[in-house]
């Protein structure tokens, strides 16, 4: 049975390769990974994270009309107040009036986890749906559930019989993968298996008629919109700015961009499968739906990589516009853009050039924008990728040939990120969102490495994150005030250690 | 009001969540988290953004330890797991008390968190675990069995008593925003009446404040519905009589609260202080007059706190200010009994609380029976109306046309850094943030 099939959806440990603990350099971590034993490292000491439950509640949150039923201990949904903030920032930025995000939690007792919370969750779907009128309701499954026995599908499987709402099941207990990106196939697998990617007739369109003599004129059209048209997955990391100047580039080239899912609507998803190409804008975030999509609809998918920094801007459009025979307007698209964003970049670079810079967060993010950064003279450190997996192969690959002697890790944790900033002291550090506040207290000054607020993509977005550095580095008293004054919880001999002398290798 | 078995927008987290919270704002204490790894993440993220801003600390955040157990350790058990990561733990993070706090999943795959940290305690290293699963309780109870752990459990007393040393408990750090701000007025009060006072949780506490503990001589309860079994349970082992009062917020509960507390210890000055501070304290606010009762600035009041907050800000609002409370609703749960201590004291307000935590469910009281104002003549609407609540309250407030202000968990459309609310200082910055919420629309 194909994964999709199931009703629970595969963590990434069992359908990849993937690792969460790495030191050396790129061509090690490929040779690692070919012989094993990436697959075998691991730590033996641990610090907190996130989990793919959280992750995937962030996707969830953006969906538009939904309301979000935590099966799950009180503690679970902790971060939906923070989630929500984001979520109507995304909102506002696209347009859509704010929302406040309606959830509830079944905060299983003790009863329950002896007795079971089958019949709590199915009252709660009940509620939920009686009292917030949704369109979509997600029902998230965490740890607890999923360790007392709960059939969570089963109860999803049922409620969509007696709710209004779409009734979504989302399973993504954290203990499942200590890696966080299984959040995306989690929700994809929700979406997929749950809601509608069609267009309805009479609803979105009417169908033609036959006996109209405009039919095949007609017919001739629609086909061309879809020929013309694609699908840009989003996801969590990725803006609307983003979003924005990949649509701008796109629509250059003639081709109508629709986003999907997060920040979608019900009536919004049903054209998913009206359209050409599916298109993901990170190695990591996609494969899963985009397979799916393949398989069911047979819409041919892209993904290669990440648009930031100009030569992968140009590649990754250049591929897009190969599927349409449009590879000689993308390479004059590029010349014309690069040519601006150069130009006003160039003001920005001497201050940068040399500058020694760390850069740590999501994996092809990190590896992408390492790239793009020593494009322009800056000198890269270190990379630090939060996972691995065969998705980001490319990637390294990528680092193996252009920046092979740049040690790079796999690591989220924060004792190893404060080690390599105290010991290398980098000028710079472009770091995943949490952890600014650590990095300030050791005195280095640093920018995000993504930001749903921020632009990073194409030309506009890399302009951006230039200008931001800049900013970043032209005052850095804050960070220098505050490292003065900060104790750090590492006891002495660690300093003069290896930063990964916790990675083991288990047999 | 039916009890829903389920929670709208639960306003707490769980016991691991309020664990973490009062460790991370211990000296020198360092958590081990025995759970996924994304337990501890989570719960830090939520009230290091909920509790207004609050942040991270020494060791805790991203950068707290856990035994980040995966599906290997839920099928075969994840002790062995948690001996390693507590032994790295020792090795690489410098602290004086490791605390391994549980997570659900470790407790009802049974591992015996107990059993391994007393290994390492009998080896002579200063391990202690306390078991925090959700399904024990919310973030209160995380609190309170935190404290059990480390006072109830692993102190010992040293020295001999000090009739001038005075422990206070209750303000649960993060779930009571102003838990620094609170604490460190009551330590400057009693500072004033010449009093050592232990509050573990402000930034001028040490380790030492910890070990000292047992030797106080009376432990001050400021929650009419948290820490009584903990105190009980304190007076047993160490020997230390418990008073439980309220959080004196403003100058009359203030006054109170230093009579009852000098003649609870039988020291004297309590007068001398109470002149001084109100001298101080009405040299500020007379000033205030003239703006406060020019503008009319009296309101029907809607609260929505936690049992700590209730009452202590009603007094505030109903004494000093002369509003006139419309709703009280409280949101943690609470057992009965707690419910009748709280109630108690709510003999002399207006109004008696109701216990509520879904904002859909008060929302819908605020409203019922109460329309709001559409252009008719004659209409004795709810106005004018000030809302203190949390930030889930914000939405309601605008819609009503109500002011509003965030005291309560979670307070995010505010930053809290030295900010509290208790004692004369926080009188007067309580009516600084109150009207000062919407003296910003002026300009
Ligand atoms: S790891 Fe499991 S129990 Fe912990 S927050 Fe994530 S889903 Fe909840």
């Amino acid at each position: 049975m194909s994964y999709y099939e199931q009703r629970i959806p595969p963590v990434r440990d069992q359908r990849l390769q993937l690792a969460d603990s790495f030191s050396g350099c790129a061509g090690e971590l490929l040779e690692c990974q070919k012989e094993g034993c990436l697959m075998r490292k691991s730590r033996s000491f641990w610090q907190t994270n996130a989990c793919q439950m959280s992750l995937t509640l962030m996707m969830a949150a953006t969906v538009a009309g939904s309301v979000i039923v935590m099966h799950a201990p009180g503690g679970c949904g902790a971060q939906l107040l923070a989630i929500n903030v984001q979520s109507n920032k995304g909102r506002a930025q696209r347009g859509q009036p704010p929302a406040p995000l309606n959830w509830i939690s079944t905060d299983l007792s003790e009863a329950d986890v002896i007795g079971g919370g089958e019949r709590k969750l199915e009252a709660a779907i009940a509620y939920a749906d009686r009292e917030f009128r949704p369109e979509i309701i997600f029902v998230v499954s965490t740890c607890a559930p999923n360790i007392i026995g709960d059939d969570v599908a089963e109860v999803v499987e049922r409620a969509k019989s007696t709710a209004a709402a779409k009734v979504v099941g989302l399973h993504c207990p954290g203990f499942k993968s200590r890696v966080v990106a299984s959040a995306y196939d989690a929700f994809y697998h929700g979406l997929l298996r749950d809601i509608p990617f069609e267009p309805e007739a009479w609803k979105d369109y009417v169908p033609l008629d036959p006996s109209d003599p405009r039919y095949e004129m007609e017919q001739a059209k629609e086909n061309y919109q879809k020929a013309h048209t694609v699908n840009l997955w989003n996801a969590t990391s990725i803006g609307y700015q983003d979003e924005d100047e990949i649509k701008r580039l796109l629509s250059a080239l003639g081709l109508n961009t629709r986003i999907f899912a997060e920040y979608a609507s019900l009536d919004e998803f049903r054209q998913i499968s009206r359209a050409a190409l599916n298109i993901s804008m990170c190695n990591v975030h996609d494969d899963y739906m985009l397979k799916f999509l393949e398989e069911k609809y047979g819409m041919p998918y892209y993904i290669a990589g990440m648009p930031i920094g100009f030569s992968e801007t140009r590649r990754w459009l250049g591929g897009i516009a190969a599927r349409f025979g449009l590879e000689k307007e993308a390479a004059r698209l590029a010349d014309h853009e690069e040519k601006l964003a150069a130009e006003a970049i160039k003001p920005y670079l001497p201050a940068l050039q040399g500058k020694r810079v760390l850069i740590s967060g999501g994996v092809v993010r990190a590896g992408t924008e390492a790239a793009a950064l020593a494009e322009l003279g800056m000198e890269i450190i270190g990379v630090k990728a939060y996972h691995y997996d065969e998705n980001a192969q490319p990637i390294f690959e990528e680092l193996a040939a252009k920046l092979p002697a740049v040690h790079v890790s796999v690591s989220n944790q924060a004792f190893e990120l404060t080690h390599q900033i105290r010991t290398l002291k980098p000028d710079l550090v472009v770091t995943h969102s949490g952890t600014h506040g650590l990095v300030a207290k050791l005195g280095a000054p640093s920018v995000q490495l993504f930001s749903a607020d921020g632009a990073f993509f194409g030309y506009g977005g890399f302009y951006q994150l230039m200008r931001k550095i800049h900013f970043a580095l032209g005052n850095v008293n804050y960070q220098e005030r505050l490292a003065g004054h900060v104790r750090q919880p590492y006891k002495d001999w660690y300093w003069s250690a290896d930063t990964y002398s916790c990675i083991k290798e288990e047999s | 009001m039916t009890e829903t078995p389920f929670h709208d927008k639960p306003r707490t987290s769980c016991a691991l969540g309020g664990a973490l919270a009062a460790i991370s704002a211990l000296p020198d204490v360092v958590p081990i988290i025995h759970a996924a790894t994304g337990c501890g993440g989570n719960l830090m993220n939520s009230v290091a953004f909920g509790a207004g801003y609050l942040g991270s600390s020494y060791c805790s955040g991203a950068s707290a330890p856990t035994s980040a157990v995966t599906e290997t350790e839920i099928v075969f058990g994840g002790a062995e797991r948690l001996r390693e990561q507590i032994a790295s733990t020792l090795k690489l993070i410098e602290g004086k008390l490791y605390l391994v706090a549980t997570g659900c999943m470790t407790e009802m795959i049974g591992d015996d968190a107990g059993g391994a940290a007393s290994e390492f305690a009998e080896a002579g290293e200063p391990v202690l675990a306390i078991s925090t699963p959700s399904f024990k309780g919310d973030c209160y109870t995380g609190y309170e069995i935190l404290l059990d752990g480390i006072f109830n459990r692993w102190l010992r007393k040293a020295g001999a008593a000090d009739p001038r040393l005075i422990n206070v408990f209750g303000v649960v750090p993060g779930y009571d925003p102003f838990f620094r701000g609170d604490l460190e007025e009551i330590e400057r009060i009693g500072a004033r009446l010449g009093l050592k006072v232990n509050t573990f949780f402000s930034p001028t506490q040490t380790f030492e404040n910890i070990t000292a503990a047992p030797e106080a001589a009376l432990n001050v309860i400021l929650s009419r519905t948290r820490c009584r079994g903990f105190a009980e349970r304190f007076e047993e082992k160490h020997g230390v009589p418990w008073w439980a009062t309220d959080l004196p917020v403003g100058p009359e509960a203030t006054d109170a609260f230093i009579r009852e507390l000098a003649a609870k210890l039988g020291i004297d000055g309590a007068e001398r202080v109470v002149a001084a501070e109100n001298e101080w304290y009405y040299r500020y606010f007379e000033r205030t007059a003239d703006s406060y009762a020019d503008g009319e600035l009296r309101f029907y009041s809607v609260t929505v706190t936690n049992s700590n907050y209730a009452l202590p800000l009603n007094k505030y609002l109903y004494r000093e200010l002369g509003w006139t409370p419309a709703e009280i609703f409280v949101t943690d749960r609470l057992e009965e009994a707690r419910r009748e201590d709280l109630l108690a004291g709510f003999a002399e307000l207006p109004v008696k609380p109701r216990f509520v935590s879904g904002s859909q469910e008060i929302a819908r009281s605020i409203d019922q029976g109460r329309p709001v104002y559409r252009g008719q003549r004659y209409f004795d609407a709810l106005t004018p109306l000030y809302i203190v609540g949390s930030t889930l309250e914000k939405q309601m407030a605008l819609r009503r046309g109500a002011k509003y202000l965030a005291v309560s968990f979670p307070a995010y459309d505010r930053a809290i850094v030295a900010g509290g609310y208790a004692g004369y200082r926080g009188g007067l910055r309580l009516y600084e943030d109150l009207i000062g919420s919407f003296m910003s629309a002026k300009g």
